[in-house]
């Protein structure tokens, strides 16, 4: 009897307590339910009181309307084993005669201050961007490109108008401060000179409706580029180019391409230019990457009394360790020299060649320091070919609204 | 024969589906909650990948120049990789500003707006914190700015939108109700994120983060930042380190080894580990794995 009545007692208890669980679940559940109708008729209030809150901006305000600005500086301290007077002079034979370089990056020994950019970038209206930088270098003020392009024409088309950077190839329409190497590939330097291709002019693109990205572009420029063009009696070059990607494995990425340009150099004649790059990279997490980049160009240059055939190419390899780190390799090389190299009688002008490598460190996206060393072959320096060991320690900065880069 | 030919391109317009893109999985999951078949669905970012920075691979060009609509997350999450593709694939339905281009920020009530913005406090989104995933009662803001905008576009389907919306809301109200349940039954009150991706989250249900082991957003650990992180667990008891899937885990094991604390993995996103393919294994994952 009395073991019933404490076991019955036990239950009871237990029930009871189960009870009161549920009655407390449900009284909280209720006050939750009053909290959230209490928020929510609070952030109605604070709504009405917004829409119904006077105008307080300034009377012919534009600030919303002001352009991305940004602005990207870039110097460096270098090391180099020729003196300044005479590296001033150097030619790489069959491209570029003796101090007919011009060197705005990284010319001296010791400090320089290669360039302040401004970068604007701003929607126009409903059909337009427009987009300038400004090129400032310590003596010098230049439009780097200023241009506007459509964003609204139909079938899949885009027209860009202004002085702009052409897309042919894979590292000229880069910006420097977005290379992965500080100096230019020997081939672009020793075909374009600094800039590389760069003139007003307009271009056209159009993408295909496939799986696989494929665009189609081409541009009519103004051929400036004495090097290879320059012919200043009208408009001269005409660029085309198709390039294609596609995905072969989630991580892995190709992306290769096909350029030719055709232009009238400084003798009338004409000079073509053809360019193949390819680059794979492999991506080994969200901020590690493997990257393979290589372009080949090729050059046929008609003078008056002959015709001058050079090629050349580059490839780096990249490895991104992390966020902060990232270290390169990169060959340079003239492949094909065929052209009037008296005026190097005596001089081994052979395996023209550079070897450079870099380990880089950001401390935040914005910012990076780069360490390279490179022991360049192409140089001739007071008639004699002369290897040129460099170390170079830069530092880059881009502060402001700074638009993505693309891949 | 004309006949035949009238027939085939009629249906060919009545039957062509939408072309959805969105930037991140979950926003893909919850657009075909809406969409259901009439329309085609493809997700930009895979969710192994940091959202602020994905590979602005080619591909993606050639993905969105196909895209009817694009659904971002926006909140300055996607401003580190997509403009470049937005313009490269000359695409005038989808450009910023076009009836095909949906910011699903503009829907949600955004947390931790900065008051003050610059970079020397790392890197602060100035429209306050994007992660807005994490909390499962946005999941319903979003399902309704996709329905609105898929009637804009592609208002012969009205019914068949709303009518997917409000079966997949009385799905999701009744998902919330037991999934707040659940909440109510976690004992995880304290812990410490790796950059804030659950903020939402944890702001929901009164989890408290007791700081980041990123020092300032976007900035890597630095070891006198770790010390002062070890010693905050230590005083205040804490029991969790919420990591994500993309950053290190060195920093958080070697956090693990001198105070005992618990490493847990997060989807920030749908699919971002095993067990979140879909909306509601993803909430669940959260959960459990906070929780337990």
């Amino acid at each position: 009897m009395k073991k019933i009545l404490a076991l019955s007692l036990f239950a009871s208890a237990i029930l009871m307590a189960e009870s009161e669980i549920d009655a407390i679940k449900a009284e909280l559940q209720a006050q939750k339910e009053t909290t959230q109708k209490l928020e929510e008729k609070l952030d109605a209030l604070s709504r009405q009181q917004e829409s119904t809150s006077v105008n307080r901006s300034a009377s012919f305000s534009q600030n919303a309307y002001l352009p991305d600005i940004a602005f990207i500086l870039n110097m460096s301290a270098v090391g180099r084993d020729v003196a300044n007077g005479d590296y001033e002079n150097f030619a790489i034979p069959g491209f570029i005669d003796a101090s007919g370089a011009t060197m705005p990056f990284n010319k001296e020994r010791g400090f320089n201050l290669n360039y302040a950019e401004v970068a604007l970038h701003s929607v126009v209206d409903p059909y337009f961007e427009a987009v300038v930088y400004f090129h400032l270098q310590p003596n010098e003020f230049e439009i780097g490109e200023a241009y506007v392009q459509t964003t609204s024409l139909p079938y899949y088309l885009r027209v860009k108008a202004g002085k702009f950077k052409s897309s042919f190839g894979r590292i000229n329409s880069k910006h420097h401060h977005s290379w992965y190497f500080d100096a230019q590939p020997i081939i672009y330097k020793a075909l374009f000179g600094p800039d590389g291709i760069s003139d007003p002019g307009v271009q056209l693109q159009w993408i295909a409706p496939t799986d696989a990205y494929l665009m189609f572009g081409a541009e009519a420029l103004q051929g400036t580029n004495a090097r290879s063009f320059g012919d200043n009696e009208s408009n001269n070059l005409y660029v085309g180019y198709v390039k294609s990607s596609l995905d072969v494995t989630d991580e892995l990425s190709i992306l290769g391409g096909i350029s030719y340009a055709h232009g009238k150099n400084t003798t009338t004649n004409a000079t073509d230019v053809y360019g193949l790059d390819l680059t794979l990279r492999q991506e080994l997490g969200s901020y590690s990457f493997l990257l393979w980049q290589s372009e080949y160009l090729h050059r046929e240059k008609e003078l008056a009394t002959r015709s001058d055939t050079q090629a050349g190419l580059y490839s780096e390899l990249i490895y991104q360790y992390d966020k902060n780190y990232a270290a390169g390799f990169r060959y340079d090389a003239i492949t094909k020299n065929e052209a009037d190299l008296t005026s190097y009688n005596g001089v081994d002008t052979s395996g023209l060649d550079k070897y450079s490598v870099m380990v880089e460190y950001k401390p935040f996206p914005m910012s990076r320091l780069r360490f390279s060393y490179s022991y360049d072959r192409t140089k001739v320096i007071n008639d004699e070919r002369r290897n040129i060991n460099e170390v170079m320690l830069s530092l880059n900065i881009a502060a402001g609204a700074h638009s993505a880069h693309d891949y | 024969m004309k006949k035949i030919l009238l027939t085939l391109l009629l249906t060919s317009v009545l039957f062509a589906s939408l072309k959805v893109d969105t930037t991140y999985a979950t926003l893909g999951a919850v657009a075909k909650k809406i969409g259901g078949d009439a329309i085609e669905v493809t997700v930009l970012a895979s969710p192994q990948y940091d959202p602020h920075f994905i590979t602005p691979k080619p591909s993606l060009i050639a993905k969105l120049r196909r895209a009817d609509l694009l659904i971002i997350n926006g909140g300055g999450l996607e401003i580190g990789w997509l403009p470049p593709l937005l313009r490269n694939a000359n695409n005038p339905k989808i450009r910023n500003g076009a009836k095909g281009f949906l910011d699903i920020s503009h829907a949600i009530a955004m947390i931790e707006v900065p008051t003050s913005v610059s970079r020397a406090y790392g890197d602060v989104h100035a429209q306050g914190n994007p992660h807005y995933f994490t909390d499962p009662y946005n999941i319903l803001l979003i399902a309704k700015a996709i329905e609105q905008k898929l009637i804009e576009l592609d208002p012969k389907k009205e019914q068949f939108y709303s009518k997917n919306f409000e079966q997949f809301e009385k799905e999701w109200q009744a998902y919330l109700k037991s999934f707040d349940a659940k909440m109510t039954v976690c004992t995880t009150k304290k812990v410490i994120e790796y950059h804030e991706l659950y903020d939402y989250f944890l702001k929901r249900y009164s989890i408290k983060s007791y700081g980041n082991i990123e020092p300032l957003p976007g900035i890597a650990p630095s070891s006198k930042h770790t010390v002062a992180l070890i010693n905050t667990i230590k005083e205040n008891g804490i029991k969790k380190i919420l990591q994500d899937v993309y950053h290190e885990q060195k920093t958080a094991k070697f956090i693990a080894a001198k105070t005992g604390v618990k490493v847990v993995v997060i989807p920030h996103d749908v699919g971002a580990v095993e067990e979140s393919d879909t909306l509601e294994k993803f909430y669940d994952t959260i959960a459990k794995r906070i929780c337990h």
